[in-house]
């Protein structure tokens, strides 16, 4: 023992080592953890590999080159050399924005040879990332020797003359694709820019995924059909973390072929990545008095079912006791008050423990970083950690894109960041030349977390999800094509190009009824409503109802929280009168909501109150119309689209302090909101189904409301499977949990579109109620001739959807596996599951009923894991017994 | 005001009605004279009704009060008005549409449940209660026009649809080739309620109808009217005054700048500003505030009037370029009549005319940074490129940038449109029937179809522009400078050098 100690020693004293290893943190962290609820994993390092300068560059630049090009940037200036458009998918720092460094110059250097001007357009996804990289390219072109004005322009830039200039006379203009959205409107005024523009970059493309991906692959569209006008025909360079998908991901976004450059030449240090599962949580009344502040500070509700802390409190620690032995570290949180939350925790974890922090040399200097702060006070937290005055930085994924703050020695994740992308990004920031880095998950107690940490090779895995942008969304179309029509007439030439004739068409038969569009494809068609419609389009979704956030008459301005527009779906879900928001910190109760007028808005103003609300769900779905499907064995997935109602009726008011529910079921006052949206849905096969509801007939849910009809079992199992199915989703495609739905029912047939009822019936009436909307589907599942198929639905929660589904129908069979190992993995030992397998805290039946093996059960019918015959024992004798199920569905 | 061939109407949203004060109600009924006023619905609203019958003299129509009936019948000067209360109505008013039309060629029908519904998920607009109204309406349709508060007064679609009212599209167009031919319903839309863009205060629109079935619009802002018409007066200072009795722009004008100036918050330079701006509206004399020369006005020759005309607001093509010569008294227009896939001749002909005959004169515009050199600029780059460097050369003033932006003036005119700034200014209008949508759709459908234009009529409007810009100029160059009233504004003025690049940035 002691002279393993001894050797450990001496291997941390050496120069090229980060000052904590993997095995000695387990070793030095104060408290208790079990066997297996910690692992450590040694990712070994990998050399550089270069190609020299001169073979890929002319000498002017090759010579002013320090090191020689990694391959994959020699890989990507060849192709670009050669023509071709290129996406650079490699790791973080590996390089990528030299790649069109070096184009830009060699671009202008050439154009410059003739007497022509070269420009490019940058695009970053963040305002501050294009501050940050403007510093970063103006170095690159110093060094270089190369004369490039390179300039920001967005948001923050001075009007006017600072403005004028900048089109007149940039070389590089460094801006964000809101910006584009609106500056396109004059694309006049830019006119030398665009036309001499030879290079378009679309820096950290891979965050464009979703509805906001969706709209940057319109502005990228209307952006092309601009700079045609002007004559340019630029070239595309994306740079991306590893994705599954570069290729397709950057062709959707840019409607432009693409050469995918992904083999990583640039060097890698060796990592110890520690996979940490926070201990049993003690009982309450033996706890320190710092956790029993800490759970309730941020919203935890705990929960009898909460077995483990959560890593709210134990992260912190980690980057408290890491910091405290001399590793620089970063800690990534998912939120902006947990950042600043994280920064009290660990220093008080520090001086809590006094005993055992004893070395009074060590400052422990640590600072919150988030988008809330300051331009000025970002610049010094980033400044404060290049130069090493800082010890520690908690911060939300701000600091997860290409910001340079130089390399740490360690990372600490407060939870599983959603997805591996996000994930080898963050842990990227850690690892100082080629010297071996450390790098802390501490897991969540909730499906994706518990996931990765008992199936590490998923984490290892060389596969990455796929980035989903769909151009479909015939909603976001719709807006975009109003705003390419007030930029340059739509005409024939965008047939095929900006979209399909038939859409365009659509398009512009829709709008001149509307009265906004004037003229016709083959003249032109031009935008007439209300100026700018640029200003119309919110990025972050599909429709552009925004409601404004005000404040009570009365109160001083001071207190106005400043909050962006709110899109209507998160109104109705979390803006209803009586909610209790927090922001920024402060509380704030939304007193109105005033819906149907030209500015819808909320009122809100702020309180000092000891609870919060969390709003209870319904969800039914109507008028599924099945566009494609296809058989899994003898189960039958279709894909679609449908009529989502989704019901936020009702809130409970939480204490704060207890997370005992003080009020339950306070109506809302809101509608239900009506999503016209894309679905998939799984039938599974009557006989599975039969043998099913026999196997667990007995099965009975004691407090719920018809908890022992004899399908409950086999319902719980549905419901379970479609939790699962959309939890392990992001293991899958780059998504956002919250941006899918599911909807489990005995009764799939009465949820499609009827062929009683016509194809418009009812649609003007306005919103519908949810209690008539729950009567249509009863009427249809009473009306039904044939016996319905049950099964489960995932529906895109967002207007005219966003690919999702689509996605999840054409991966079925991986995700059904994920989800499959997953349910049967979890070692909760509950037959209804628990957060961390098959509940799920968006559940509108309060995780009712919920099948643990019932789900596992259908899942191998599905992947063919199980013979049919394991199931023929549960048949009944007698065919079946004939009696009518309930239409019962549970989201 | 012209003879009148039909009537006027006021389209007065339920919010104006009720917000604005008597007087500037008065106001209202002062510049626009209406035979009779709407209150959009579809919402009832009786105090707006109410308060609209104090002010106005001819008839309130407010079909979701139905105070006469779900279906009503008036005569407006003998123009036939139908109210229908409800869109499920519509059918009821069939009659009274049948009887209307035996006697006279065009009646207007008013129901505001009538709306379009935008459903972007399908790429479809529908009309609701369209079977309602397809099935109200006698033969063709075409001798009714519908009138609905459920859209904007900007809003005027013909909707063709057929007897089911299925619709079969929009547009002026007849439906052509249509298997149902026969029974097809052609319905000119034409909405009433508040437009948007025009801020907190709403707008108020005036529609004229036509015997013949013509609609024509006017919108101005809600606040143009009363004490608020006047600059520096908003709504909390307006009620002050009313409250110190000043209820009208005359009685302003008779208060001194003390009396004013004992108001909170007003200045000597606001309370000058405020009388000027008060006599400028009262009097229809325009008035200077600023030493700022009028561009142009100091140069040995004076500037050419331009307009351009387009064949939409995202043109494909600048068809005619009209240019007024004061010096001279006379115009000039190119035209392209013959080739609209052309886009580079008009321009070429205007450019060798201007850069040959009058290489040292500068142009003239109303707002034409933002129209008429914007896209002859752009044109120009792209189709006549090796013309850009003189085109650049070329001096080009904007009266509106001067006027309106740069605060150099006081305008009369309830909008700072050049067809209304002008008449404030006593021009008198060719009256083509004319204005920039309808010349830009004239030509469009000149494109597509081959029909051809009345070139003349149309040659007429843009001299007309051209003309009416030279007027006000001309006044601007002769109007009084008001005295003292400049300090305040001149830190916000954009341009005032004769070389106008200005435009405030976006």
């Amino acid at each position: 023992m002691a002279s393993e100690r001894d050797e450990r020693e001496e291997w941390t004293e050496r120069a090229d080592d980060v000052p904590v290893t993997g095995e000695e943190l387990l070793e030095t962290f104060p408290g208790y953890h079990a066997e297996g609820d910690v692992s450590v994993l040694e990712l070994p390092g990998r050399d550089a590999a270069t190609v020299p300068n001169r073979s890929v560059l002319r000498p002017e630049l090759a010579g002013a080159l320090e090191h020689d090009l990694y391959t994959h940037q020699a890989a990507a200036l060849e192709a670009l050399a050669a023509g071709e458009n290129v996406c650079v998918a490699t790791s973080t720092s590996s390089g990528k924005t030299l790649v069109y460094a070096l184009q830009i110059a060699r671009n202008v250097l050439e154009a410059r040879a003739s007497g022509e001007e070269s420009t490019a357009y940058v695009c970053y996804p963040t305002k501050a990332l294009s501050r940050d990289q403007e510093r970063e390219l103006n170095d690159v072109f110093a060094d270089l020797g190369v004369d490039v004005t390179v300039r920001v322009y967005d948001g923050d830039t001075e009007r006017g003359e600072t403005r004028r200039r900048i089109r007149e006379e940039a070389d590089v203009v460094i801006t964000n694709f809101a910006g584009v959205n609106t500056y396109l409107h004059d694309h006049d005024r830019w006119a030398r820019f665009f036309r001499a523009c030879d290079l378009v970059v679309i820096d950290e493309s891979h965050t464009y995924t979703g509805v906001h991906g969706m709209h940057v692959a319109w502005i990228v569209r209307r952006l092309e059909r601009v700079l045609e006008y002007y004559g340019a025909a630029p070239q595309f360079v994306l740079t991306s973390a590893t994705i599954g998908n570069p290729g397709e991901h950057s062709e959707a976004l840019t409607r432009e072929p693409v050469t995918v450059v992904d083999e990583d030449g640039s060097p890698q240090g060796p990592r110890d990545l520690v996979l940490w599962n926070p201990p049993p949580r003690v009982r309450e009344d033996d706890r320190s008095g710092l956790e029993a502040e800490d759970g309730v500070d941020d919203g935890e509700t705990p929960d009898a079912d909460h077995e483990r802390l959560p890593a709210t409190v134990e992260a912190p620690r980690i980057f408290s006791h890491l910091t405290y032995h001399d590793a620089q570290t970063l800690l990534f949180t998912p939120s902006r008050k947990l950042a600043e939350l994280s920064v009290k925790r660990a220093t008080k974890h520090r001086s809590d423990r006094e005993y055992y922090y004893a070395n009074p040399n060590s400052r422990g200097d640590l600072e919150p970083y988030h988008a809330g702060h300051s331009r000025r006070k970002r610049h010094a937290t980033e400044y404060g950690l290049k130069t090493g005055r800082l010890d520690g930085v908690a911060s939300t994924n701000a600091l997860e894109l290409g910001i340079n703050v130089g390399e740490m020695d360690a990372t600490v994740q407060l939870g599983y960041p959603g997805q591996r992308q996000s994930f080898w990004q963050q842990i990227g920031r850690a690892g100082r030349d080629e010297k071996r880095a450390l790098s802390v998950l501490v897991a969540e107690h909730r499906t994706l977390d518990q996931y990765v940490v008992s199936n590490p090779d998923y984490l290892l895995d060389e596969d990455v999800e796929d980035a989903v942008v769909d151009p479909g969304n015939d909603a976001v179309f719709a807006q975009h094509f109003r705003c390419a029509a007030d930029e340059l007439a739509v005409d024939g030439d965008d047939v095929g190009t900006f979209a399909s004739r038939d859409r365009l068409e659509r398009a512009v038969e829709m709008w001149r009824r509307a009265g906004q569009v004037r003229g016709h494809l083959e003249t032109g068609v031009s935008y007439t409503g209300a100026p700018r419609p640029q200003t119309d389009v919110s990025l972050y979704a599909t429709t552009s109802e925004e409601y404004e956030v005000r404040l009570a008459d009365g109160v001083d301005d001071r207190h106005d929280p400043e909050m962006e527009p709110l899109a209507r779906e998160r109104v109705l879900r979390d803006f209803h009168e009586g909610a209790i928001r927090l922001h920024e910190g402060r509380q704030y109760e939304v007193t109105n909501v005033v819906h149907d007028v030209p500015n819808p808005h909320v009122i809100v103003r702020p309180v000092d109150v000891d609870y919060y609300t969390r709003s209870r769900s319904e969800v039914t779905i109507l008028d599924a119309v099945s566009e494609e499907s296809r058989e899994i064995g003898d189960f039958t997935l279709h894909y679609g689209r449908g009529t989502v109602l989704v019901y936020h009726g009702a809130y409970d008011e939480v204490a704060v302090h207890g997370g005992r529910t003080k009020t339950a079921g306070v109506p809302t006052g809101n509608p239900p909101l009506e999503i016209e949206t894309q679905l998939c849905w799984l039938e599974v096969p009557a006989d599975v189904e039969r043998a099913l509801i026999e196997k667990y007939r007995d099965w009975c849910v004691p407090d719920m409301d018809g908890g022992d009809a004899a399908h409950v079992g086999y319902a719980g199992g549905l419901h379970a499977a479609e939790h699962a199915t959309i939890g392990v989703a992001p293991l899958e495609l780059t998504l956002d949990k919250r941006d899918l739905g599911g909807l489990a029912t005995l009764t799939i047939d009465s949820h499609l579109a009827g062929a009683s009822d016509g194809e418009h019936g009812g649609e003007s009436e306005g919103p519908r109620s949810f209690a008539a909307a729950k009567a249509v589907v009863k009427a249809q599942a009473d009306a039904l001739e044939r016996e319905p198929a049950s099964g489960w639905f995932v529906y895109d929660g967002i207007e005219g959807g966003l690919g999702f589904s689509r996605a999840i129908y054409e991966n079925f069979e991986a995700v059904a596996a994920r989800a499959r190992e997953h349910v049967a993995g979890c070692d909760c030992g509950r037959v209804d599951g628990c957060p961390a397998c098959v509940m799920d805290d968006q559940c509108g039946n309060d995780n009712q009923p919920l099948h643990r093996q019932a789900a596992v059960d259908v899942f191998d019918q599905l992947l063919g894991n199980e013979r049919r015959d394991a199931l023929e024992a549960y048949l009944p004798d007698d065919g079946h017994g004939g009696q009518r199920r309930p239409p019962l569905f549970y989201s | 005001m012209a003879e009148r061939d039909g009537v006027r109407l006021l389209a007065l949203p339920p919010s104006v009605a009720l917000e604005r004060s008597i007087p500037a109600l008065e106001d209202v009924r002062g510049y626009f004279d209406p035979d009779g006023v709407v209150i959009p619905g579809p919402r009832r609203k009786p105090r707006a009704v109410a308060r609209a019958r104090r002010v106005f003299v001819g008839p309130v129509f407010h079909p979701p009060l139905a105070d006469a009936g779900p279906v009503t019948r008036d005569e407006l000067d003998g123009f036939p008005i139908v109210t229908v209360q409800r869109g499920a109505m519509l059918e009821d008013a069939a009659d009274a549409l049948e009887g209307a039309l035996s006697i006279v060629d065009h009646v207007v029908l008013v129901c505001d449940d009538v709306t379009t519904t935008v459903r972007p998920t399908a790429l479809e607009t529908r009309l609701e209660y369209a079977a309602e109204l397809a099935a109200a309406v006698p033969d063709d349709g075409s001798g009714v026009t519908v009138l609905t508060g459920g859209l904007p007064a900007d809003y005027d679609e013909t909707w063709h649809l057929e007897r089911t009212g299925e619709p079969l599209g929009v547009g002026r167009d007849p439906v052509a080739d249509l298997e149902t031919g026969d029974d097809v319903v052609s319905l000119r839309i034409h909405g009433t309620g508040a437009v948007e863009g025009h801020g907190d205060a709403r707008s108020i629109s005036a529609l004229s109808l036509s015997r013949d079935g013509a609609v024509a619009v006017e919108t101005v802002d809600a606040d143009a009217f009363g004490l608020e018409a006047v600059t520096g007066v908003g709504p909390k200072t307006a009620n002050r005054l009313e409250q110190e009795g000043i209820t009208t722009r005359r009685r302003l004008l008779e208060t001194d700048v003390e009396t004013l100036r004992s108001l909170p918050g007003i200045g000597r330079d606001r309370a000058e500003r405020m009388l000027a701006h008060a006599e400028v509206l009262e009097t229809g004399e325009p008035r200077r505030l600023t030493d700022e020369p009028l561009p142009g006005e100091n140069w040995e020759r004076p500037p050419l009037c331009l307009d351009v005309e387009t064949d939409g607001l995202s043109p494909t093509i600048v068809w005619q370029v009209g240019v007024y010569d004061p010096l001279e008294d006379c115009h000039r227009a190119f035209l392209e009549d013959s080739n609209p896939d052309d886009p580079r001749s008009v321009l070429q002909a205007f450019l060798d005319w201007l850069l040959g005959v009058h290489p040292d004169r500068a142009l003239l515009t109303w707002n034409g940074w933002r129209f008429d050199y914007r896209h002859l600029g752009a044109f120009i780059n792209r189709y006549l490129p090796g013309y850009a460097e003189e085109w650049d050369r070329v001096p080009k003033l904007d009266c509106y940038l001067w006027a309106v932006r740069g605060r150099n003036a006081l305008l009369p005119g309830r909008t700072n449109r050049l067809a209304d700034v002008s008449s404030a200014l006593g021009y008198e209008h060719a009256g083509t029937g004319l204005d920039g949508a309808a010349t830009a759709a004239a030509y469009e459908r000149f494109t597509r179809t081959g029909e051809v234009l009345e070139w003349d009529r149309h040659r007429a409007y843009c001299e007309d522009d051209c003309r009416a810009l030279w007027h006000v100029y001309d006044r601007l160059r002769d109007a009084p400078r008001a005295e003292a009233v400049s300090s305040e504004s001149t830190s916000e003025r954009a341009g005032g050098k004769t070389d106008q690049t200005g435009l405030s940035d976006f």
